[in-house]
């Protein structure tokens, strides 16, 4: 799914300006990490791709749909081929790890038995199997982030968004949460990455989109965290 | 089907998660719908009265204490479309009272000296002409007053009118308070839900999908009142039935089934259209508030 930015303001109430003047093109596939300081403005520009914000000025069109024109259904529709792993995880404290992986393919009427297949598969591949039963708060940080990645990739989104995906959470279990991500890229979706993990960013060089004050400052192929003097 | 399957498992969920609720909000709906049934099924008694009353044709004309009875019965079967007149006496009518109080006749003694006044039976011909004899009656000088089923019936209609209107701004409250309390209800068991939600629409989630089990809830609840409110008015009814006839075994009480059913059915309908109105009030509201971008 590819995501085009076209002169993207975003400015809240009062006079907050959260987005300036933003280009972007992100081709289908890519990876792409989005580094900035903590209120440069890498959350809203992910939301605004999610369509929770509504830029002020410009244009925004992911995968050929025009977000500004979109009515709720179509939203809804547009959302179920986009993964998202929230900064907080938003997990359901009252369903199980199971469950809330289920919760994302029921709401899109999977019938029960492939909704089995599909969320074994899913809690499988991210290594929390075993603790399926288990709530939430049950979990420590890393399985929670697991299990917010496995409801992300289920439905097999074209798109995923991870806002930091690896925050508060050791080198070694940053790095097996980097290769789950770096495998769905592999397998065809485009990842945007908001993270201020220096290490993984210097490791698995990819794509780097540094946003300083709401504006975009840096776009680097294989980039690193640091600018290498380019600016 | 998966996802009409799934609504209808998160709707039965929501009555069980907040029970408690559930269960208040049943009762009052009941309650709501107790009284409705209830001032309907006295309107139609109230009609029932009064048509039967409309249809009966005799007029009984109370005597002045000094008058000549048989010359004043006289007088009266000489009116054009009397049918028939009878005399009763004094100790006829203290008879009569004595066999309708049955158990209690002994009460009678009570009255000391018979106060009851001898009166004229009188059977007209035709029901269109009972105001006419009547006005005729009432200026014989031998006559003190008159009661016929039309001046009761006209009474009646006065007071059936003001208890409708009266029972029309009932209807409209208790309609309101029972549509108010289930969207207290769904409102609780939306925000409780509100994370819930707010990821539901994060992972495309729709507006359908999200607020058909809170309506499905409300549905259930407000249906729920509604069926045992009917039942326990048909029961209630029913039971009072049997005293009241034998109470007051002049009065016309209706006794067929099928207006009760009618009336049930006319009550769950309202329970049905008001919990489905307010909850999608109430679950729409939110939603259209959680979908809306920053």
């Amino acid at each position: 799914m590819d995501i085009k930015f076209s002169g993207v303001s975003k400015i809240f109430e009062p006079d907050i300006v959260a987005l300036e003047d933003v280009y972007l093109n992100i081709g289908r596939g890519e990876f792409v990490y989005l580094v900035g300081e903590t209120g440069s403005g890498k959350t809203t520009l992910m939301r605004c791709i999610f369509r929770e914000v509504i830029p002020s000025r410009g244009h925004i069109s992911v995968g050929g749909h025009v977000l500004r024109k979109m009515g709720r259904f179509e939203l809804a529709l547009f959302r179920r081929d986009i993964g998202v792993i929230f900064q907080d995880f938003s997990l359901l404290p009252n369903l199980t790890a199971f469950e809330n992986v289920a919760f994302v393919l029921e709401v899109m009427g999977v019938p029960v038995r492939e909704i089995n297949d599909r969320v074994t598969d899913a809690l499988k591949t991210v290594g929390i199997w075993r603790r399926r039963m288990l709530y939430p708060q049950q979990m420590s940080g890393g399985e929670q982030q697991r299990l917010a990645i496995a409801r992300a990739i289920v439905n097999e989104p074209s798109l995923i968004l991870a806002d930091e995906p690896t925050g508060n959470l050791d080198n070694h279990t940053a790095d097996e949460i980097m290769q789950l991500l770096l495998d769905i890229n592999a397998a065809g979706a485009t990842v945007l990455m908001a993270t201020h993990n220096q290490l993984l960013v210097d490791s698995y060089r990819h794509r780097v989109i540094e946003i300083r004050r709401g504006r975009v400052v840096r776009d680097e192929k294989q980039g690193g965290y640091e600018a290498d003097g380019a600016y | 089907m998966a996802r009409i399957k799934y609504i209808f498992r998160d709707g039965w969920r929501l009555i069980w998660r907040h029970f408690g609720m559930s269960l208040l909000t049943i009762f009052t709906a009941m309650a709501v719908f107790f009284v409705i049934g209830s001032t309907m099924l006295f309107i139609l008694n109230i009609r029932n009265i009064i048509g039967t009353m409309e249809n009966q044709l005799s007029i009984q004309a109370y005597l002045k204490a000094d008058s000549d009875i048989e010359a004043a019965a006289k007088s009266v079967r000489a009116m054009s479309g009397v049918q028939s007149v009878n005399i009763i006496t004094k100790e006829t009518a203290l008879e009569r009272l004595r066999a309708r109080l049955g158990n209690q006749a002994n009460a009678v003694t009570l009255l000391g000296d018979n106060p009851l006044p001898s009166s004229l039976e009188v059977r007209v011909e035709r029901a269109a002409q009972v105001a006419d004899i009547a006005r005729r009656l009432i200026t014989l000088s031998a006559v003190e007053d008159i009661v016929y089923a039309g001046h009761v019936a006209e009474k009646l209609t006065r007071l059936s009118r003001f208890v409708e209107h009266f029972s029309v701004v009932m209807l409209i409250m208790a309609l309101a308070a029972s549509g108010v309390v289930l969207f207290n209800t769904i409102r609780i068991s939306v925000y409780s839900r509100a994370d819930e939600i707010d990821v539901m629409m994060k992972v495309g989630a729709t507006s359908t999908y999200v607020a058909f089990p809170f309506v499905i809830q409300g549905f259930i609840l407000g249906l729920l009142g509604a069926v045992t409110a009917s039942a326990a008015l048909g029961y209630a009814y029913f039971s009072a039935l049997v005293p009241l006839r034998e109470m007051l075994p002049f009065i016309p009480f209706i006794e067929s089934k099928r207006l009760l059913f009618t009336l049930s059915l006319v009550l769950i309908c309202c329970g049905a259209v008001v919990s489905l109105f307010a909850s999608l009030v109430a679950v729409e509201k939110f939603i259209r508030k959680a979908a809306k971008p920053l």
